[in-house]
């Protein structure tokens, strides 16, 4: 996975906007003995490549159904028509999340109104152009929101996902 | 623009071998049961089921709902004091009856909390900090004891007990337990034997809810499986889905769903059932409304939008409703209850048009949930009926006649001590009080005042709470301890490199001139401990046994997993090591009487001080005899609920309901009392046109004294949102996100707007404890006279505009959070 990087800031930088801890003291206090636990809470495995759609036959609020990185993940891609995070296309407003609630794994239905994914077990919501922010409920996390590329050809990629799967120990089966 | 969120893609699993301890959830009221698991650094379990703890199939996906799955969030890495590494995981437990594997947002994210120098938590105390050379700085437990302890007993010698103040935690769960409870009681009250008490979000030494302890009723009286059966449960001033959200997820809406409908046939087969119904008084349409409406149908959920502080008058008129439809319980009255003649004069003397003007509730409402609330299923079968009430009504305008008339209105239908029905709090925090008695009388003296800002104490010992930002008034709270501490300050300066005994004079000298020596305990530096000259590090939840109850009062162990940070201490500890200080220094000078006030902290173990607490709880609800730790050990995350009956087979046998006997109750009178000055004043004045309503919200706990520390919460809520109306809004040129100020003669805070229309214009609710922004800073100096409990629901505010923070519309969701 290429993006270690952004997610261990992002991790911790999320805590110097609320400015409420000492972002500044945490690496001097580090006093591993046997340190190197970073690694293993990314997946070694390789993501597959996988084209999920094109993007001339997308629909604004429209879903396409599929699944990613197999067949036991159902994923969602959505044209959400106005920009959102992490979003690619023309517009950066394409984006694809995992289909299973990540609080314990419903299976999400999308309101194209207000953007927004809703789970039929405990009404978590997410918000599709907020990166799959919990806009309310009781996830732990956002929901899994899949890393698109777009080719010359038009075409969108999956490549990875930032989160975990619910049901998973790694998002990419042994 | 990124996104926030916790991010890893993978989460390593416990081997088979991996080390189990249960648990309770450190957080809110409702205790869902977990489990822990740790194992060294370096070591993790496979995918297939013989290779892991959890015995999981991690080769293939987990089902919905019923799978084993860790969060990111429930794992962390921890160092402990020999320097070794561990992994932790923290995950629910299925075999709960109270989450059955279900967990919250907060629950869930017990992993982001734990002690980790690597990690945002890495800012917890790790040793004693005394105030020198204008800092606080890092010192032994010896001298932090022994400077606290001489200036504590020269205060005592001086002036007597009560210029020795505090304000203390009463919590279970993660803020206490019967252990850490039992010893700052024994401290204060046995030891230092003083009236200046408070408890941790209040001014003063009382229970919230005396008007129900008058009529004879515990707070918690009922359990979760009433919610199951009820035919009607009433929510009073509680947005329970982000507040008690397990209780409400797995408890209450499966009753209005209609999945309970066998249970109900099962226990109770002779009368007929349907789904349940739910009314919500709350000022706000809360997320608790949207849930509920989507769940059991909006024909089956009354939300009853009622006007800031007017509880009084609805509950009242809707007892007079009841009554005068003859759909009271006769019977229930005449058996179980006295007062009657004085409930009749005061309550039901309530008119209904008056009630419609103060409530902004239409009298067909008001009939509708009467009707919910007693109108009977058949001639012979009553409805069962579960009024639950927390802060909206026990900090709402005066909270003796709050709690009294939705206390009064299930007596008279007879709602107590059956299957499906009961009259308590929902609950905040858990509980693990026992201590022994306040030596004050009720109304309990009002401590911020007369203590603090008044003067008339000389150190202020404040634990596990942040008043700072979290009392009433807390603007004027603040100024008063900066200028008073400031003093000692001044003089601890002057004393550089002096002895101890020059340090206790010079301090003695200030205190004196109005200074007060200020000691915090705590887990985390907060805000309070900015004030103060001596920190002293506790240890949490995790780090420590305990034992505590939930809102069903079942009582369970809360294993010691970890170690704490640094030296860090147990409360108890740390009560225990300041008492003996006192003991042998009074023994030294030949009182034998004070010394034997603080003799007696000789216990070495948890479970010692967990016995000794015993005797605190004799009698009530929390009664739990002769439990041991080995027993609790035993019955796991279901524990036993008390009050304990006594031991069958070497185990604790406990009470799913009170009142099943013939208990009598007593009516309390209680008539719409009218509005305060101090709130009358703002009312009258225009230049505070806004209604301010606060309370907590999903994704955070009390002061956010956790959750500052997970950047998946501050990372959402990076300022206090406050709530208001699009008209408000568009009025004033507010957007989402905007940072505006609210203002009135008590003080002033800055917070970030959400345009939504969950308050009727001219209202807005706002989140009530945050680093960045205190709403306290707004509640006027009122309190109920009779109970010293504040109106901390209800002020008036100015709004205007500051500006816009770039980025935060951008990256923050502002979807309301009210539409499931
Ligand atoms: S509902 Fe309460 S007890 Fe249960 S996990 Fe959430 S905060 Fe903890
Ligand atoms: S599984 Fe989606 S809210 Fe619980």
């Amino acid at each position: 996975m290429s993006d270690v990087s952004r997610r261990h800031f992002l991790k911790l930088g999320a805590c110097v906007v609320g400015g409420a801890c000492a972002a500044d003291a945490l690496p001097s206090l580090a006093q591993a003995t046997d340190g190197g636990d970073i690694t293993t809470l990314r997946t070694t495995l390789p993501y597959p490549r996988m084209k999920l759609a094109a993007i001339g036959q997308l629909i604004i609020g429209r879903e396409q159904l599929t699944t990613y990185p197999d067949q036991a993940s159902p994923v969602v891609l959505v044209k959400l028509g106005r920009p959102a995070i992490n979003g690619v296309g023309p517009d950066r407003d394409i984006v694809a999340f995992s289909r299973r609630c990540s609080h314990m794994g419903g299976i999400l239905n999308f309101r194209p109104g207000t953007g927004t994914f809703h789970c039929p077990l405990h009404y978590a919501m997410f918000d599709a152009q907020k990166g799959g922010l919990l806009v309310i409920g009781h996830a732990t996390d956002n929901l899994p929101q899949l890393e698109l590329e777009v080719d010359a050809a038009g075409d969108v990629f999956a490549v990875g996902i930032s989160g975990l799967l619910y049901g998973r120990q790694a998002n990419v089966f042994a | 623009m990124s996104s926030i969120y916790h991010g890893e893609d993978r989460v390593p699993v416990p081997p088979a071998d991996a080390e189990r301890f249960t648990t309770v959830c450190s957080y809110c009221i409702v205790g869902c049961g977990y489990k822990v698991y740790k194992w060294p650094m370096g070591k993790e379990g496979g995918p297939l089921p013989h290779q892991n703890a959890l015995r999981a199939d991690y080769r293939n996906q987990q089902p919905e709902q019923v799978g084993t799955w860790i969060s990111p969030a429930m794992h962390s890495v921890v160092t402990e004091r020999s320097g070794r590494r561990f992994n932790i995981v923290v995950l629910p437990d299925k075999d709960c009856v109270v989450n059955k594997g279900n967990h919250s947002i907060r629950g869930g994210t017990h992993g982001d909390v734990l002690y980790a120098p690597d990690r945002p938590t890495a800012d917890r105390l790790t040793h004693p900090l005394l105030y020198r050379g204008h800092s606080r700085l890092p010192t032994t437990w010896d001298e932090a004891i022994e400077l606290g302890a001489r200036v504590i007993k020269a205060t005592l010698d001086t002036w007597g007990p009560d210029a020795i103040a505090m304000k203390c935690f009463d919590h279970g769960g993660g803020g206490g337990g019967f252990e850490n409870n039992w010893a700052v009681g024994s401290f204060f009250f046995t030891g230092i034997g003083t009236k200046m008490a408070s408890i941790h979000n209040r001014p003063a030494y009382n229970s919230e809810v005396f008007a129900s302890s008058d009529a004879g009723i515990a707070p918690l009286p009922s359990a979760y499986l009433d919610a199951e059966l009820a035919d009607t449960i009433i929510l009073i001033g509680a947005n329970s889905y982000e507040t008690q959200s397990i209780y409400f997820l797995e408890h209450m809406l499966p009753n209005l769903g209609g999945g309970t409908l066998p249970l109900k046939q099962q226990v109770l087969p002779e009368e007929l059932h349907a789904r349940g119904r739910m009314i919500i008084v709350d000022p706000r349409r809360t997320s608790t409304v949207a849930v509920a409406e989507a769940h059991a149908g909006k024909d089956n959920v009354l939300h009853l939008q009622i006007n800031n502080g007017t509880d009084i008058a609805l509950l009242n008129a809707l007892s007079r409703l009841i009554y005068d439809q003859g759909w009271h319980d006769q019977d229930f009255i005449i058996r179980r209850t006295n007062n009657f003649a004085a409930f009749q004069q005061a309550n039901l003397a309530q008119s209904l048009d008056e009630a419609v003007r103060l409530t902004g509730i239409s009298k067909s409402q008001m009939m509708q949930a009467a009707e919910w609330i007693a109108k009977p299923k058949a001639p012979a079968a009553r409805r069962r009926a579960l009024f639950l009430y927390e802060k909206g009504l026990i900090w709402g305008l005066k909270n003796y006649e709050n709690v009294a008339s939705v206390v009064d209105l299930a007596l008279l239908t007879g709602n107590l001590g059956k299957p499906g029905t009961g009259c308590g709090r929902l609950g905040g925090h858990q509980e693990g009080y026992s201590r022994p008695a306040y030596p004050g009388q009720r109304p309990p003296v009002n401590v911020d005042d007369v203590a603090v800002k008044g003067g008339a104490s000389k150190v202020f010992w404040v634990a596990g709470c942040n008043p700072v930002g979290g009392t009433l008034n807390a603007q004027q709270f603040r100024a008063s301890l900066a200028h008073r501490t400031a003093l000692v300050n001044q003089a601890l300066d002057a004393t550089s490199g002096g002895s101890l005994d020059e340090k206790v004079a010079a301090v003695m000298t200030a205190l004196d001139k109005g200074g007060l020596f200020h000691i915090v305990q705590d887990i985390y530096p907060t805000e309070t401990a900015q004030y103060a000259h001596l920190v002293l590090p506790a240890a949490q939840w995790g780090e420590m046994n305990l034992t505590s109850i939930n809102g069903e009062r079942r009582l369970r162990l809360y294993e010691k997993f970890m170690d704490a940070p640094g030296i860090a201490e147990p409360d108890w500890k740390i009560m225990a090591r300041m008492a003996q200080q006192l003991e042998s220094a009074y023994r030294a000078e030949g009182k034998a009487e004070m010394a034997a006030r603080f003799s007696g902290f000789t216990w070495s173990s948890d479970e010692d001080v967990f016995r000794a607490a015993a005797a605190g709880v004799k009698g009530a609800q929390e009664d739990y005899g002769d439990t041991t730790y080995a027993m609790l050990k035993v019955l796991g995350t279901n524990g036993v609920q008390t009050p304990v009956q006594g031991l069958e087979n070497g185990l604790p046998v406990g009470t799913t309901r009170l009142y099943m006997d013939e208990k009598r109750f007593t009516f309390i009178p209680a008539a719409w009392p009218g509005f305060p000055p101090q709130i009358q004043a703002l009312m009258d004045d225009p230049r505070y046109p806004f209604w301010v309503n606060n309370g907590r919200a999903n994704h955070g706990w009390q002061t956010l004294y956790d959750d500052a520390r997970k950047p998946y919460v501050m990372g959402r809520e990076p300022f206090p949102h406050v709530e208001i109306h699009p008209q408000d809004a568009h009025r004033l040129d507010i957007v989402n996100g905007d940072l505006i100020e609210l203002f009135n003669p008590y003080g002033s805070v800055s917070a970030m707007a959400v345009v939504t229309d969950s308050n009727a214009p001219g209202h807005v609710f706002m989140l009530f404890e945050h680093p960045n922004g205190w709403l306290n800073s707004l509640t006027t100096d009122y309190v109920d006279p009779a109970t010293t409990i504040p109106y901390y629901k209800g002020t008036k505010a100015g709004i205007r505009k500051i500006g816009t923070m770039p980025g935060l519309n951008e990256q923050l969701t502002f979807i309301p959070t009210n539409q499931a």
